[in-house]
Order: C-alpha cells, then sequence, then structure tokens
C-alpha cells in the first residue's frame, strides 16, 4: 500500500503544504541510432515525447539528458539547441534520458489552485440539491482523498486506489494541522506551514499507515 | 439507486446530447452554459489527474464523487466524452458507458448516415433507445419525487 | 420502433455486392466528373467520410485504447482491414525513423473483377482505402497521409498503401465566449 502525497489548501485556495511521500522516480535512458525513431516536440520550454512510445520511454515523458549533459529549458548545459543535436547525423549513436515530468513547486501551487474552482462548479453542477464539492476523484494510477473542514481548509491525500482508511487519515492529519500549526504561536493563517513538528509528526502517521494499515493512529 | 443525467460530447466539445431521468436540483443556467461549464471542468480534471498522477496514465480520470452525487466519465480514443451522473451506490457504471457507446451511440448515431457527428443529436430512434438502455441498468430506479 | 436491434448478418451479405456496388459508383462518377483526378479525389473524400464513422465501430467492438506509438497503429488498422475487408495485409518497408510503412495485400476484394481501361491508367480505383485511414486515425487525433504505391490494376503483384505519420493532433480546448 502506498501513498503517494499530501496537500493542504487554504481557504482562498493557497496551496499552504505539500508533502512528496512515496514518488516513484520513472527514468529510462537508452542509446539511439540516427534516424531518432521517437517522435520529440517542443513544448513550453521542454522537449517531450509526442509519439511512438517503447521500452519504457512513455508519450508525456519529457527528454532530461543527452549523453548525460542536462536539458533545460531546450537548451544543453553547454549551450548547445538540444532539437539541432538530435537532427545532426554526426551525433549519433546518442544516449538519450527521458522520465515522466516531475512536478516543480511553482506547478504545485497552480494544480493547487486549480483543484479549487473544480472543487465549486462539482458543486453548483449537481444534479441533488446541497451537495458538497468533489470528495473522492479517482483515475487508472491513483484516488484522491479530500476533506473539507467547516472553517474551508482543504486536505488532500493522493494514495494508490486500493489504500483503504484514507477518511481516517485525512481527519488525523487535520488533527495535526490543529496541533502543529494552528496552535504554534508563530505560524499566522493562510501561510504556508513550515513547522518541524509537522512534518515529522506527519512523516510518522504515513510510515505508520503503510507498515500497519489504518487501525493503530 | 438513481442515474440522474447524461452528457455526450463530440471530440471538439460540443454538446452532442443532454438527457436527464431524474433531477431534482438545476443549475440555474441555460442548457448551453451548462454544456459548456461541463465540458471546461471535464478538460481541467483531465489535465489536473494527468499533472498530479504519480505515474503514466491509460485512462486517466474515472469518477469523481460528492456527498450527493458521482459523476462517471468514459472517453474514447476518438475522444467523444460520456458522462453519467448517478447517486452514490450506483456501480459498474463505466460498464454500462461502454454500451451506451457500442451499442447504442455508435447503432443509431455513427451508422446513421444522416446523422451529423458534430452536432447535437436529432435521431428519434437514438433517444428511445438510449431511454431504454438506461431504464433496463439495475441502477436506474427513479426515487419517488 | 419497429427496427429490431438485431444486426444484419455479415455471413449473409454478399461481397459481390459490396464489389459491384463499389464498381458501379466509380464507373458513375467517371461519367459524371470525366477527370480521372477528380474522381480519385473524390473517391479519398469519399472513404474519408467513412473513415470517421466506421472507427468508432472498431473502437467500441474492441474495446482498445489510444495508440502510443505508430507500430500499435499499424496492428491495429491491419485488424480492421481483416474485420472490414476480410483480408490481412502485411504491414512491411519500415521507414528507418519508424514513421512510415506499408500495407501490402496480396489480393484486393475492390478490384477483383475490375480491368481498368486504358484511358483511365491515372484513376486510383482504392483511393476509398486511403480516405478511409486518414479519416479513422484523425479520428484518433493522428494526422498521416496516406497513397497507394502499387496497384494490381496496373500490373504490379500486389497492392500496397503507404501510410506515413505526420503529427499528432491536440485535444480541443473549451470554446471561449465568442
Amino acid at each position: 500500500m502506498v501513498i503517494y502525497g499530501v496537500y493542504i489548501v487554504s481557504k482562498s485556495g493557497g496551496l499552504i503544504f505539500n508533502h512528496d511521500h512515496n514518488v516513484p522516480k520513472i527514468e529510462t535512458e537508452k542509446t539511439f541510432s540516427y534516424p531518432l525513431d521517437i517522435k520529440l516536440a517542443n513544448e513550453n520550454k521542454k522537449i517531450i515525447v509526442e509519439f511512438g512510445q517503447r521500452d519504457g520511454i512513455n508519450v508525456g515523458h519529457i527528454l532530461y539528458a543527452i549523453n548525460g549533459i542536462p536539458v533545460t529549458g531546450g537548451q544543453l548545459d553547454d549551450g548547445r539547441d538540444a532539437m539541432q543535436v538530435l537532427e545532426n547525423k554526426e551525433n549519433y549513436p546518442i544516449s538519450l534520458r527521458f522520465g515522466r515530468p516531475k512536478m516543480t513547486t511553482n506547478e504545485k501551487i497552480f494544480l493547487a489552485s486549480m483543484f479549487y474552482p473544480l472543487f465549486a462548479i462539482a458543486s453548483q453542477l449537481s444534479p441533488e440539491p446541497k451537495c458538497s464539492g468533489i470528495e473522492v476523484l479517482e483515475a487508472d494510477t491513483f484516488k484522491l482523498h479530500c476533506f473539507q473542514t467547516v472553517t474551508g481548509v482543504k486536505m488532500m491525500v493522493v494514495a494508490e486506489r486500493m489504500q483503504a482508511g484514507m477518511d481516517i487519515l485525512l481527519k488525523r492529519i487535520y488533527e495535526l494541522y490543529a496541533d502543529f500549526a494552528l496552535k504554534n504561536p508563530f505560524y499566522s493563517l493562510e501561510m504556508p506551514i513550515r513547522c518541524e513538528l509537522f512534518d515529522t509528526n506527519l512523516k510518522l502517521v504515513l510510515e505508520q499507515i503503510e507498515k500497519s494499515g489504518i487501525t493503530n493512529i | 439507486m438513481t442515474i440522474h443525467n447524461i452528457y455526450i460530447f463530440d471530440h471538439k466539445g460540443g454538446l452532442l446530447y443532454y438527457h436527464e431521468w431524474n433531477r431534482i436540483k438545476q443549475s440555474g443556467m441555460t442548457s448551453e452554459e451548462e454544456a459548456k461549464l461541463m465540458y471546461g471542468m471535464l478538460f481541467s480534471i483531465k489535465s489536473f489527474v494527468n499533472k498530479i498522477s504519480p505515474i503514466d496514465t491509460k485512462e486517466g480520470f474515472l469518477y469523481y464523487k460528492t456527498s450527493k452525487y458521482t459523476l462517471h466519465f468514459m472517453e474514447t480514443p476518438s475522444r467523444i466524452k460520456f458522462v453519467l451522473n448517478t447517486d452514490n451506490n450506483a456501480q459498474d457504471m463505466r460498464e454500462l458507458l461502454q454500451q451506451i457507446y457500442s451499442q447504442v451511440f455508435v447503432e443509431y448515431v455513427v451508422k446513421n448516415p444522416l446523422s451529423k457527428l458534430s452536432e447535437p443529436i436529432q435521431s428519434e430512434l437514438f433517444k428511445t433507445k438510449l431511454d431504454a438502455f438506461v431504464k433496463q441498468s439495475p441502477s436506474f430506479l427513479a426515487k419517488p419525487l | 420502433m419497429s427496427r429490431s436491434s438485431s444486426r444484419i448478418d455479415t455471413k449473409k451479405v454478399n461481397s459481390e455486392l459490396v464489389t459491384l456496388t463499389y464498381g458501379a459508383l466509380v464507373a458513375q462518377m467517371i461519367k459524371d466528373l470525366d477527370n480521372a483526378d477528380d474522381v480519385s479525389k473524390q473517391l479519398e473524400r469519399l472513404g474519408y467520410n467513412m473513415g470517421i464513422r466506421i472507427v468508432e465501430d472498431f473502437l467500441s467492438k474492441t474495446g482498445s485504447g489510444r495508440c502510443l506509438d505508430l507500430k500499435d497503429t499499424a496492428d491495429k488498422v491491419q485488424m480492421a482491414f481483416k474485420m472490414y475487408l476480410g483480408v490481412q495485409p502485411n504491414v512491411a518497408n519500415w521507414s528507418a525513423a519508424g514513421d512510415e510503412f506499408s500495407f501490402i495485400l496480396d489480393s484486393n476484394p475492390l478490384t477483383e473483377l475490375v480491368e481498368l481501361p486504358d484511358d483511365l491508367k491515372n484513376l486510383k480505383y482504392c483511393n476509398i482505402i486511403c480516405g478511409v485511414l486518414r479519416g479513422a486515425l484523425e479520428m484518433v487525433h493522428l494526422d498521416v497521409q496516406s497513397w497507394i504505391v502499387q496497384d494490381q490494376l496496373k500490373g504490379d503483384s500486389n497492392t500496397e498503401i503507404r501510410l506515413k505519420f505526420i503529427r499528432r493532433l491536440e485535444d480541443s480546448i473549451p470554446a471561449g465566449e465568442d
């Protein structure tokens, strides 16, 4: 059983806490000969695999390195343009490292602020009156559990689909939030939670669940 | 158990079909606006799911659940989107959506040479077939109003 | 509704009826348009319109997911040939970059009863298949080009249809108010 991550979103929709618990690292390195049989595209300054997935290199992965030299913003660290390097036959055989894009902090903040309106629209489009926002959202790879406190703070846990007892975990996180963030006189509301006690206690709870199930917390 | 309503969107995001069976609350906007809002929400959820997923997704978003209803989502590889709202007890709704796609939509819309694939579905045959299909589903049990 | 849901039994539909219908259609188009190139173009369009529909039938029956590489696409189209045309083409002649390949049909049910007259040597009789491929793949967001390389009607030993991947099409974003 795996818990992937925990997010806390403030009343006004800002991400105030995030912890990546157990995110698998997906990277593949492979040597290619000319011409390259994977279609790449330059999107938002990232080189992504557009079509032609194989050997663990999947559509949507981004190019991290060429011959061990990291690629950032479409450029190699030595200043060459990555696409041009890939087009030049003389550079082959070439070793490329691809991986699933990792979220930057900015992207996480963006993502958290995105959940906020989705939550509200889901309630607006309800066919029944007095409906809450999204409580559970499931995809083929994970399940997201969301708990909104009466005061409007949202706790979210992303876990494996089969992981049980997440509602209990969410309440437990709420308690931790109350104990180690709110009761800390130096924590101001709506601001990112940077409290060591909160971090350590949260990690403890997550590890406990993964080891011995939900009953012991 | 009950099935509330269904939305079908074409690959461009246009509303092909909407029907409701047991809907108590209206959203308070025109059906056109509501469809746009629904499509916009689905679009955002899909992108949200792709980003937050720890590993590569295949089917992606499947459903979400609120305190009162569950929204089931199915998208074909040709990006036609089927959305079914039910109460929280309904089971195996993706299977029902897949059947609606293969046994009703493909048969009575796609194979009807007179139907335009990017315009709202007018076919009475489709409407009756879909209605009958949903009503025979075990999840469909009209609540007394 | 009087129409029952019982499907047409494919075994009962004579394949020669299809071949004949297609032949009559092409012949009539040649009379109407009087230009082999225009007819070829129209046949491709006709195929396209069939492709964008038939793909749904294929997807719903096979339950297959989205293709993520062209080899996968080739396999699925091969399966579709078998389903709809009753022939299994070989997938061959891959380009080095893996973005182009051919379907090779040893026998082509559309052309079995056909002899091209001399004045129509540039007619692409089977162009409808190219159109079907383009239409069907466009619906699963693959922009491809398709053309006939070898044609049994022109004395080649088999029919070869080439397919080239151009790009992947993006999902449409929600429309604005205007």
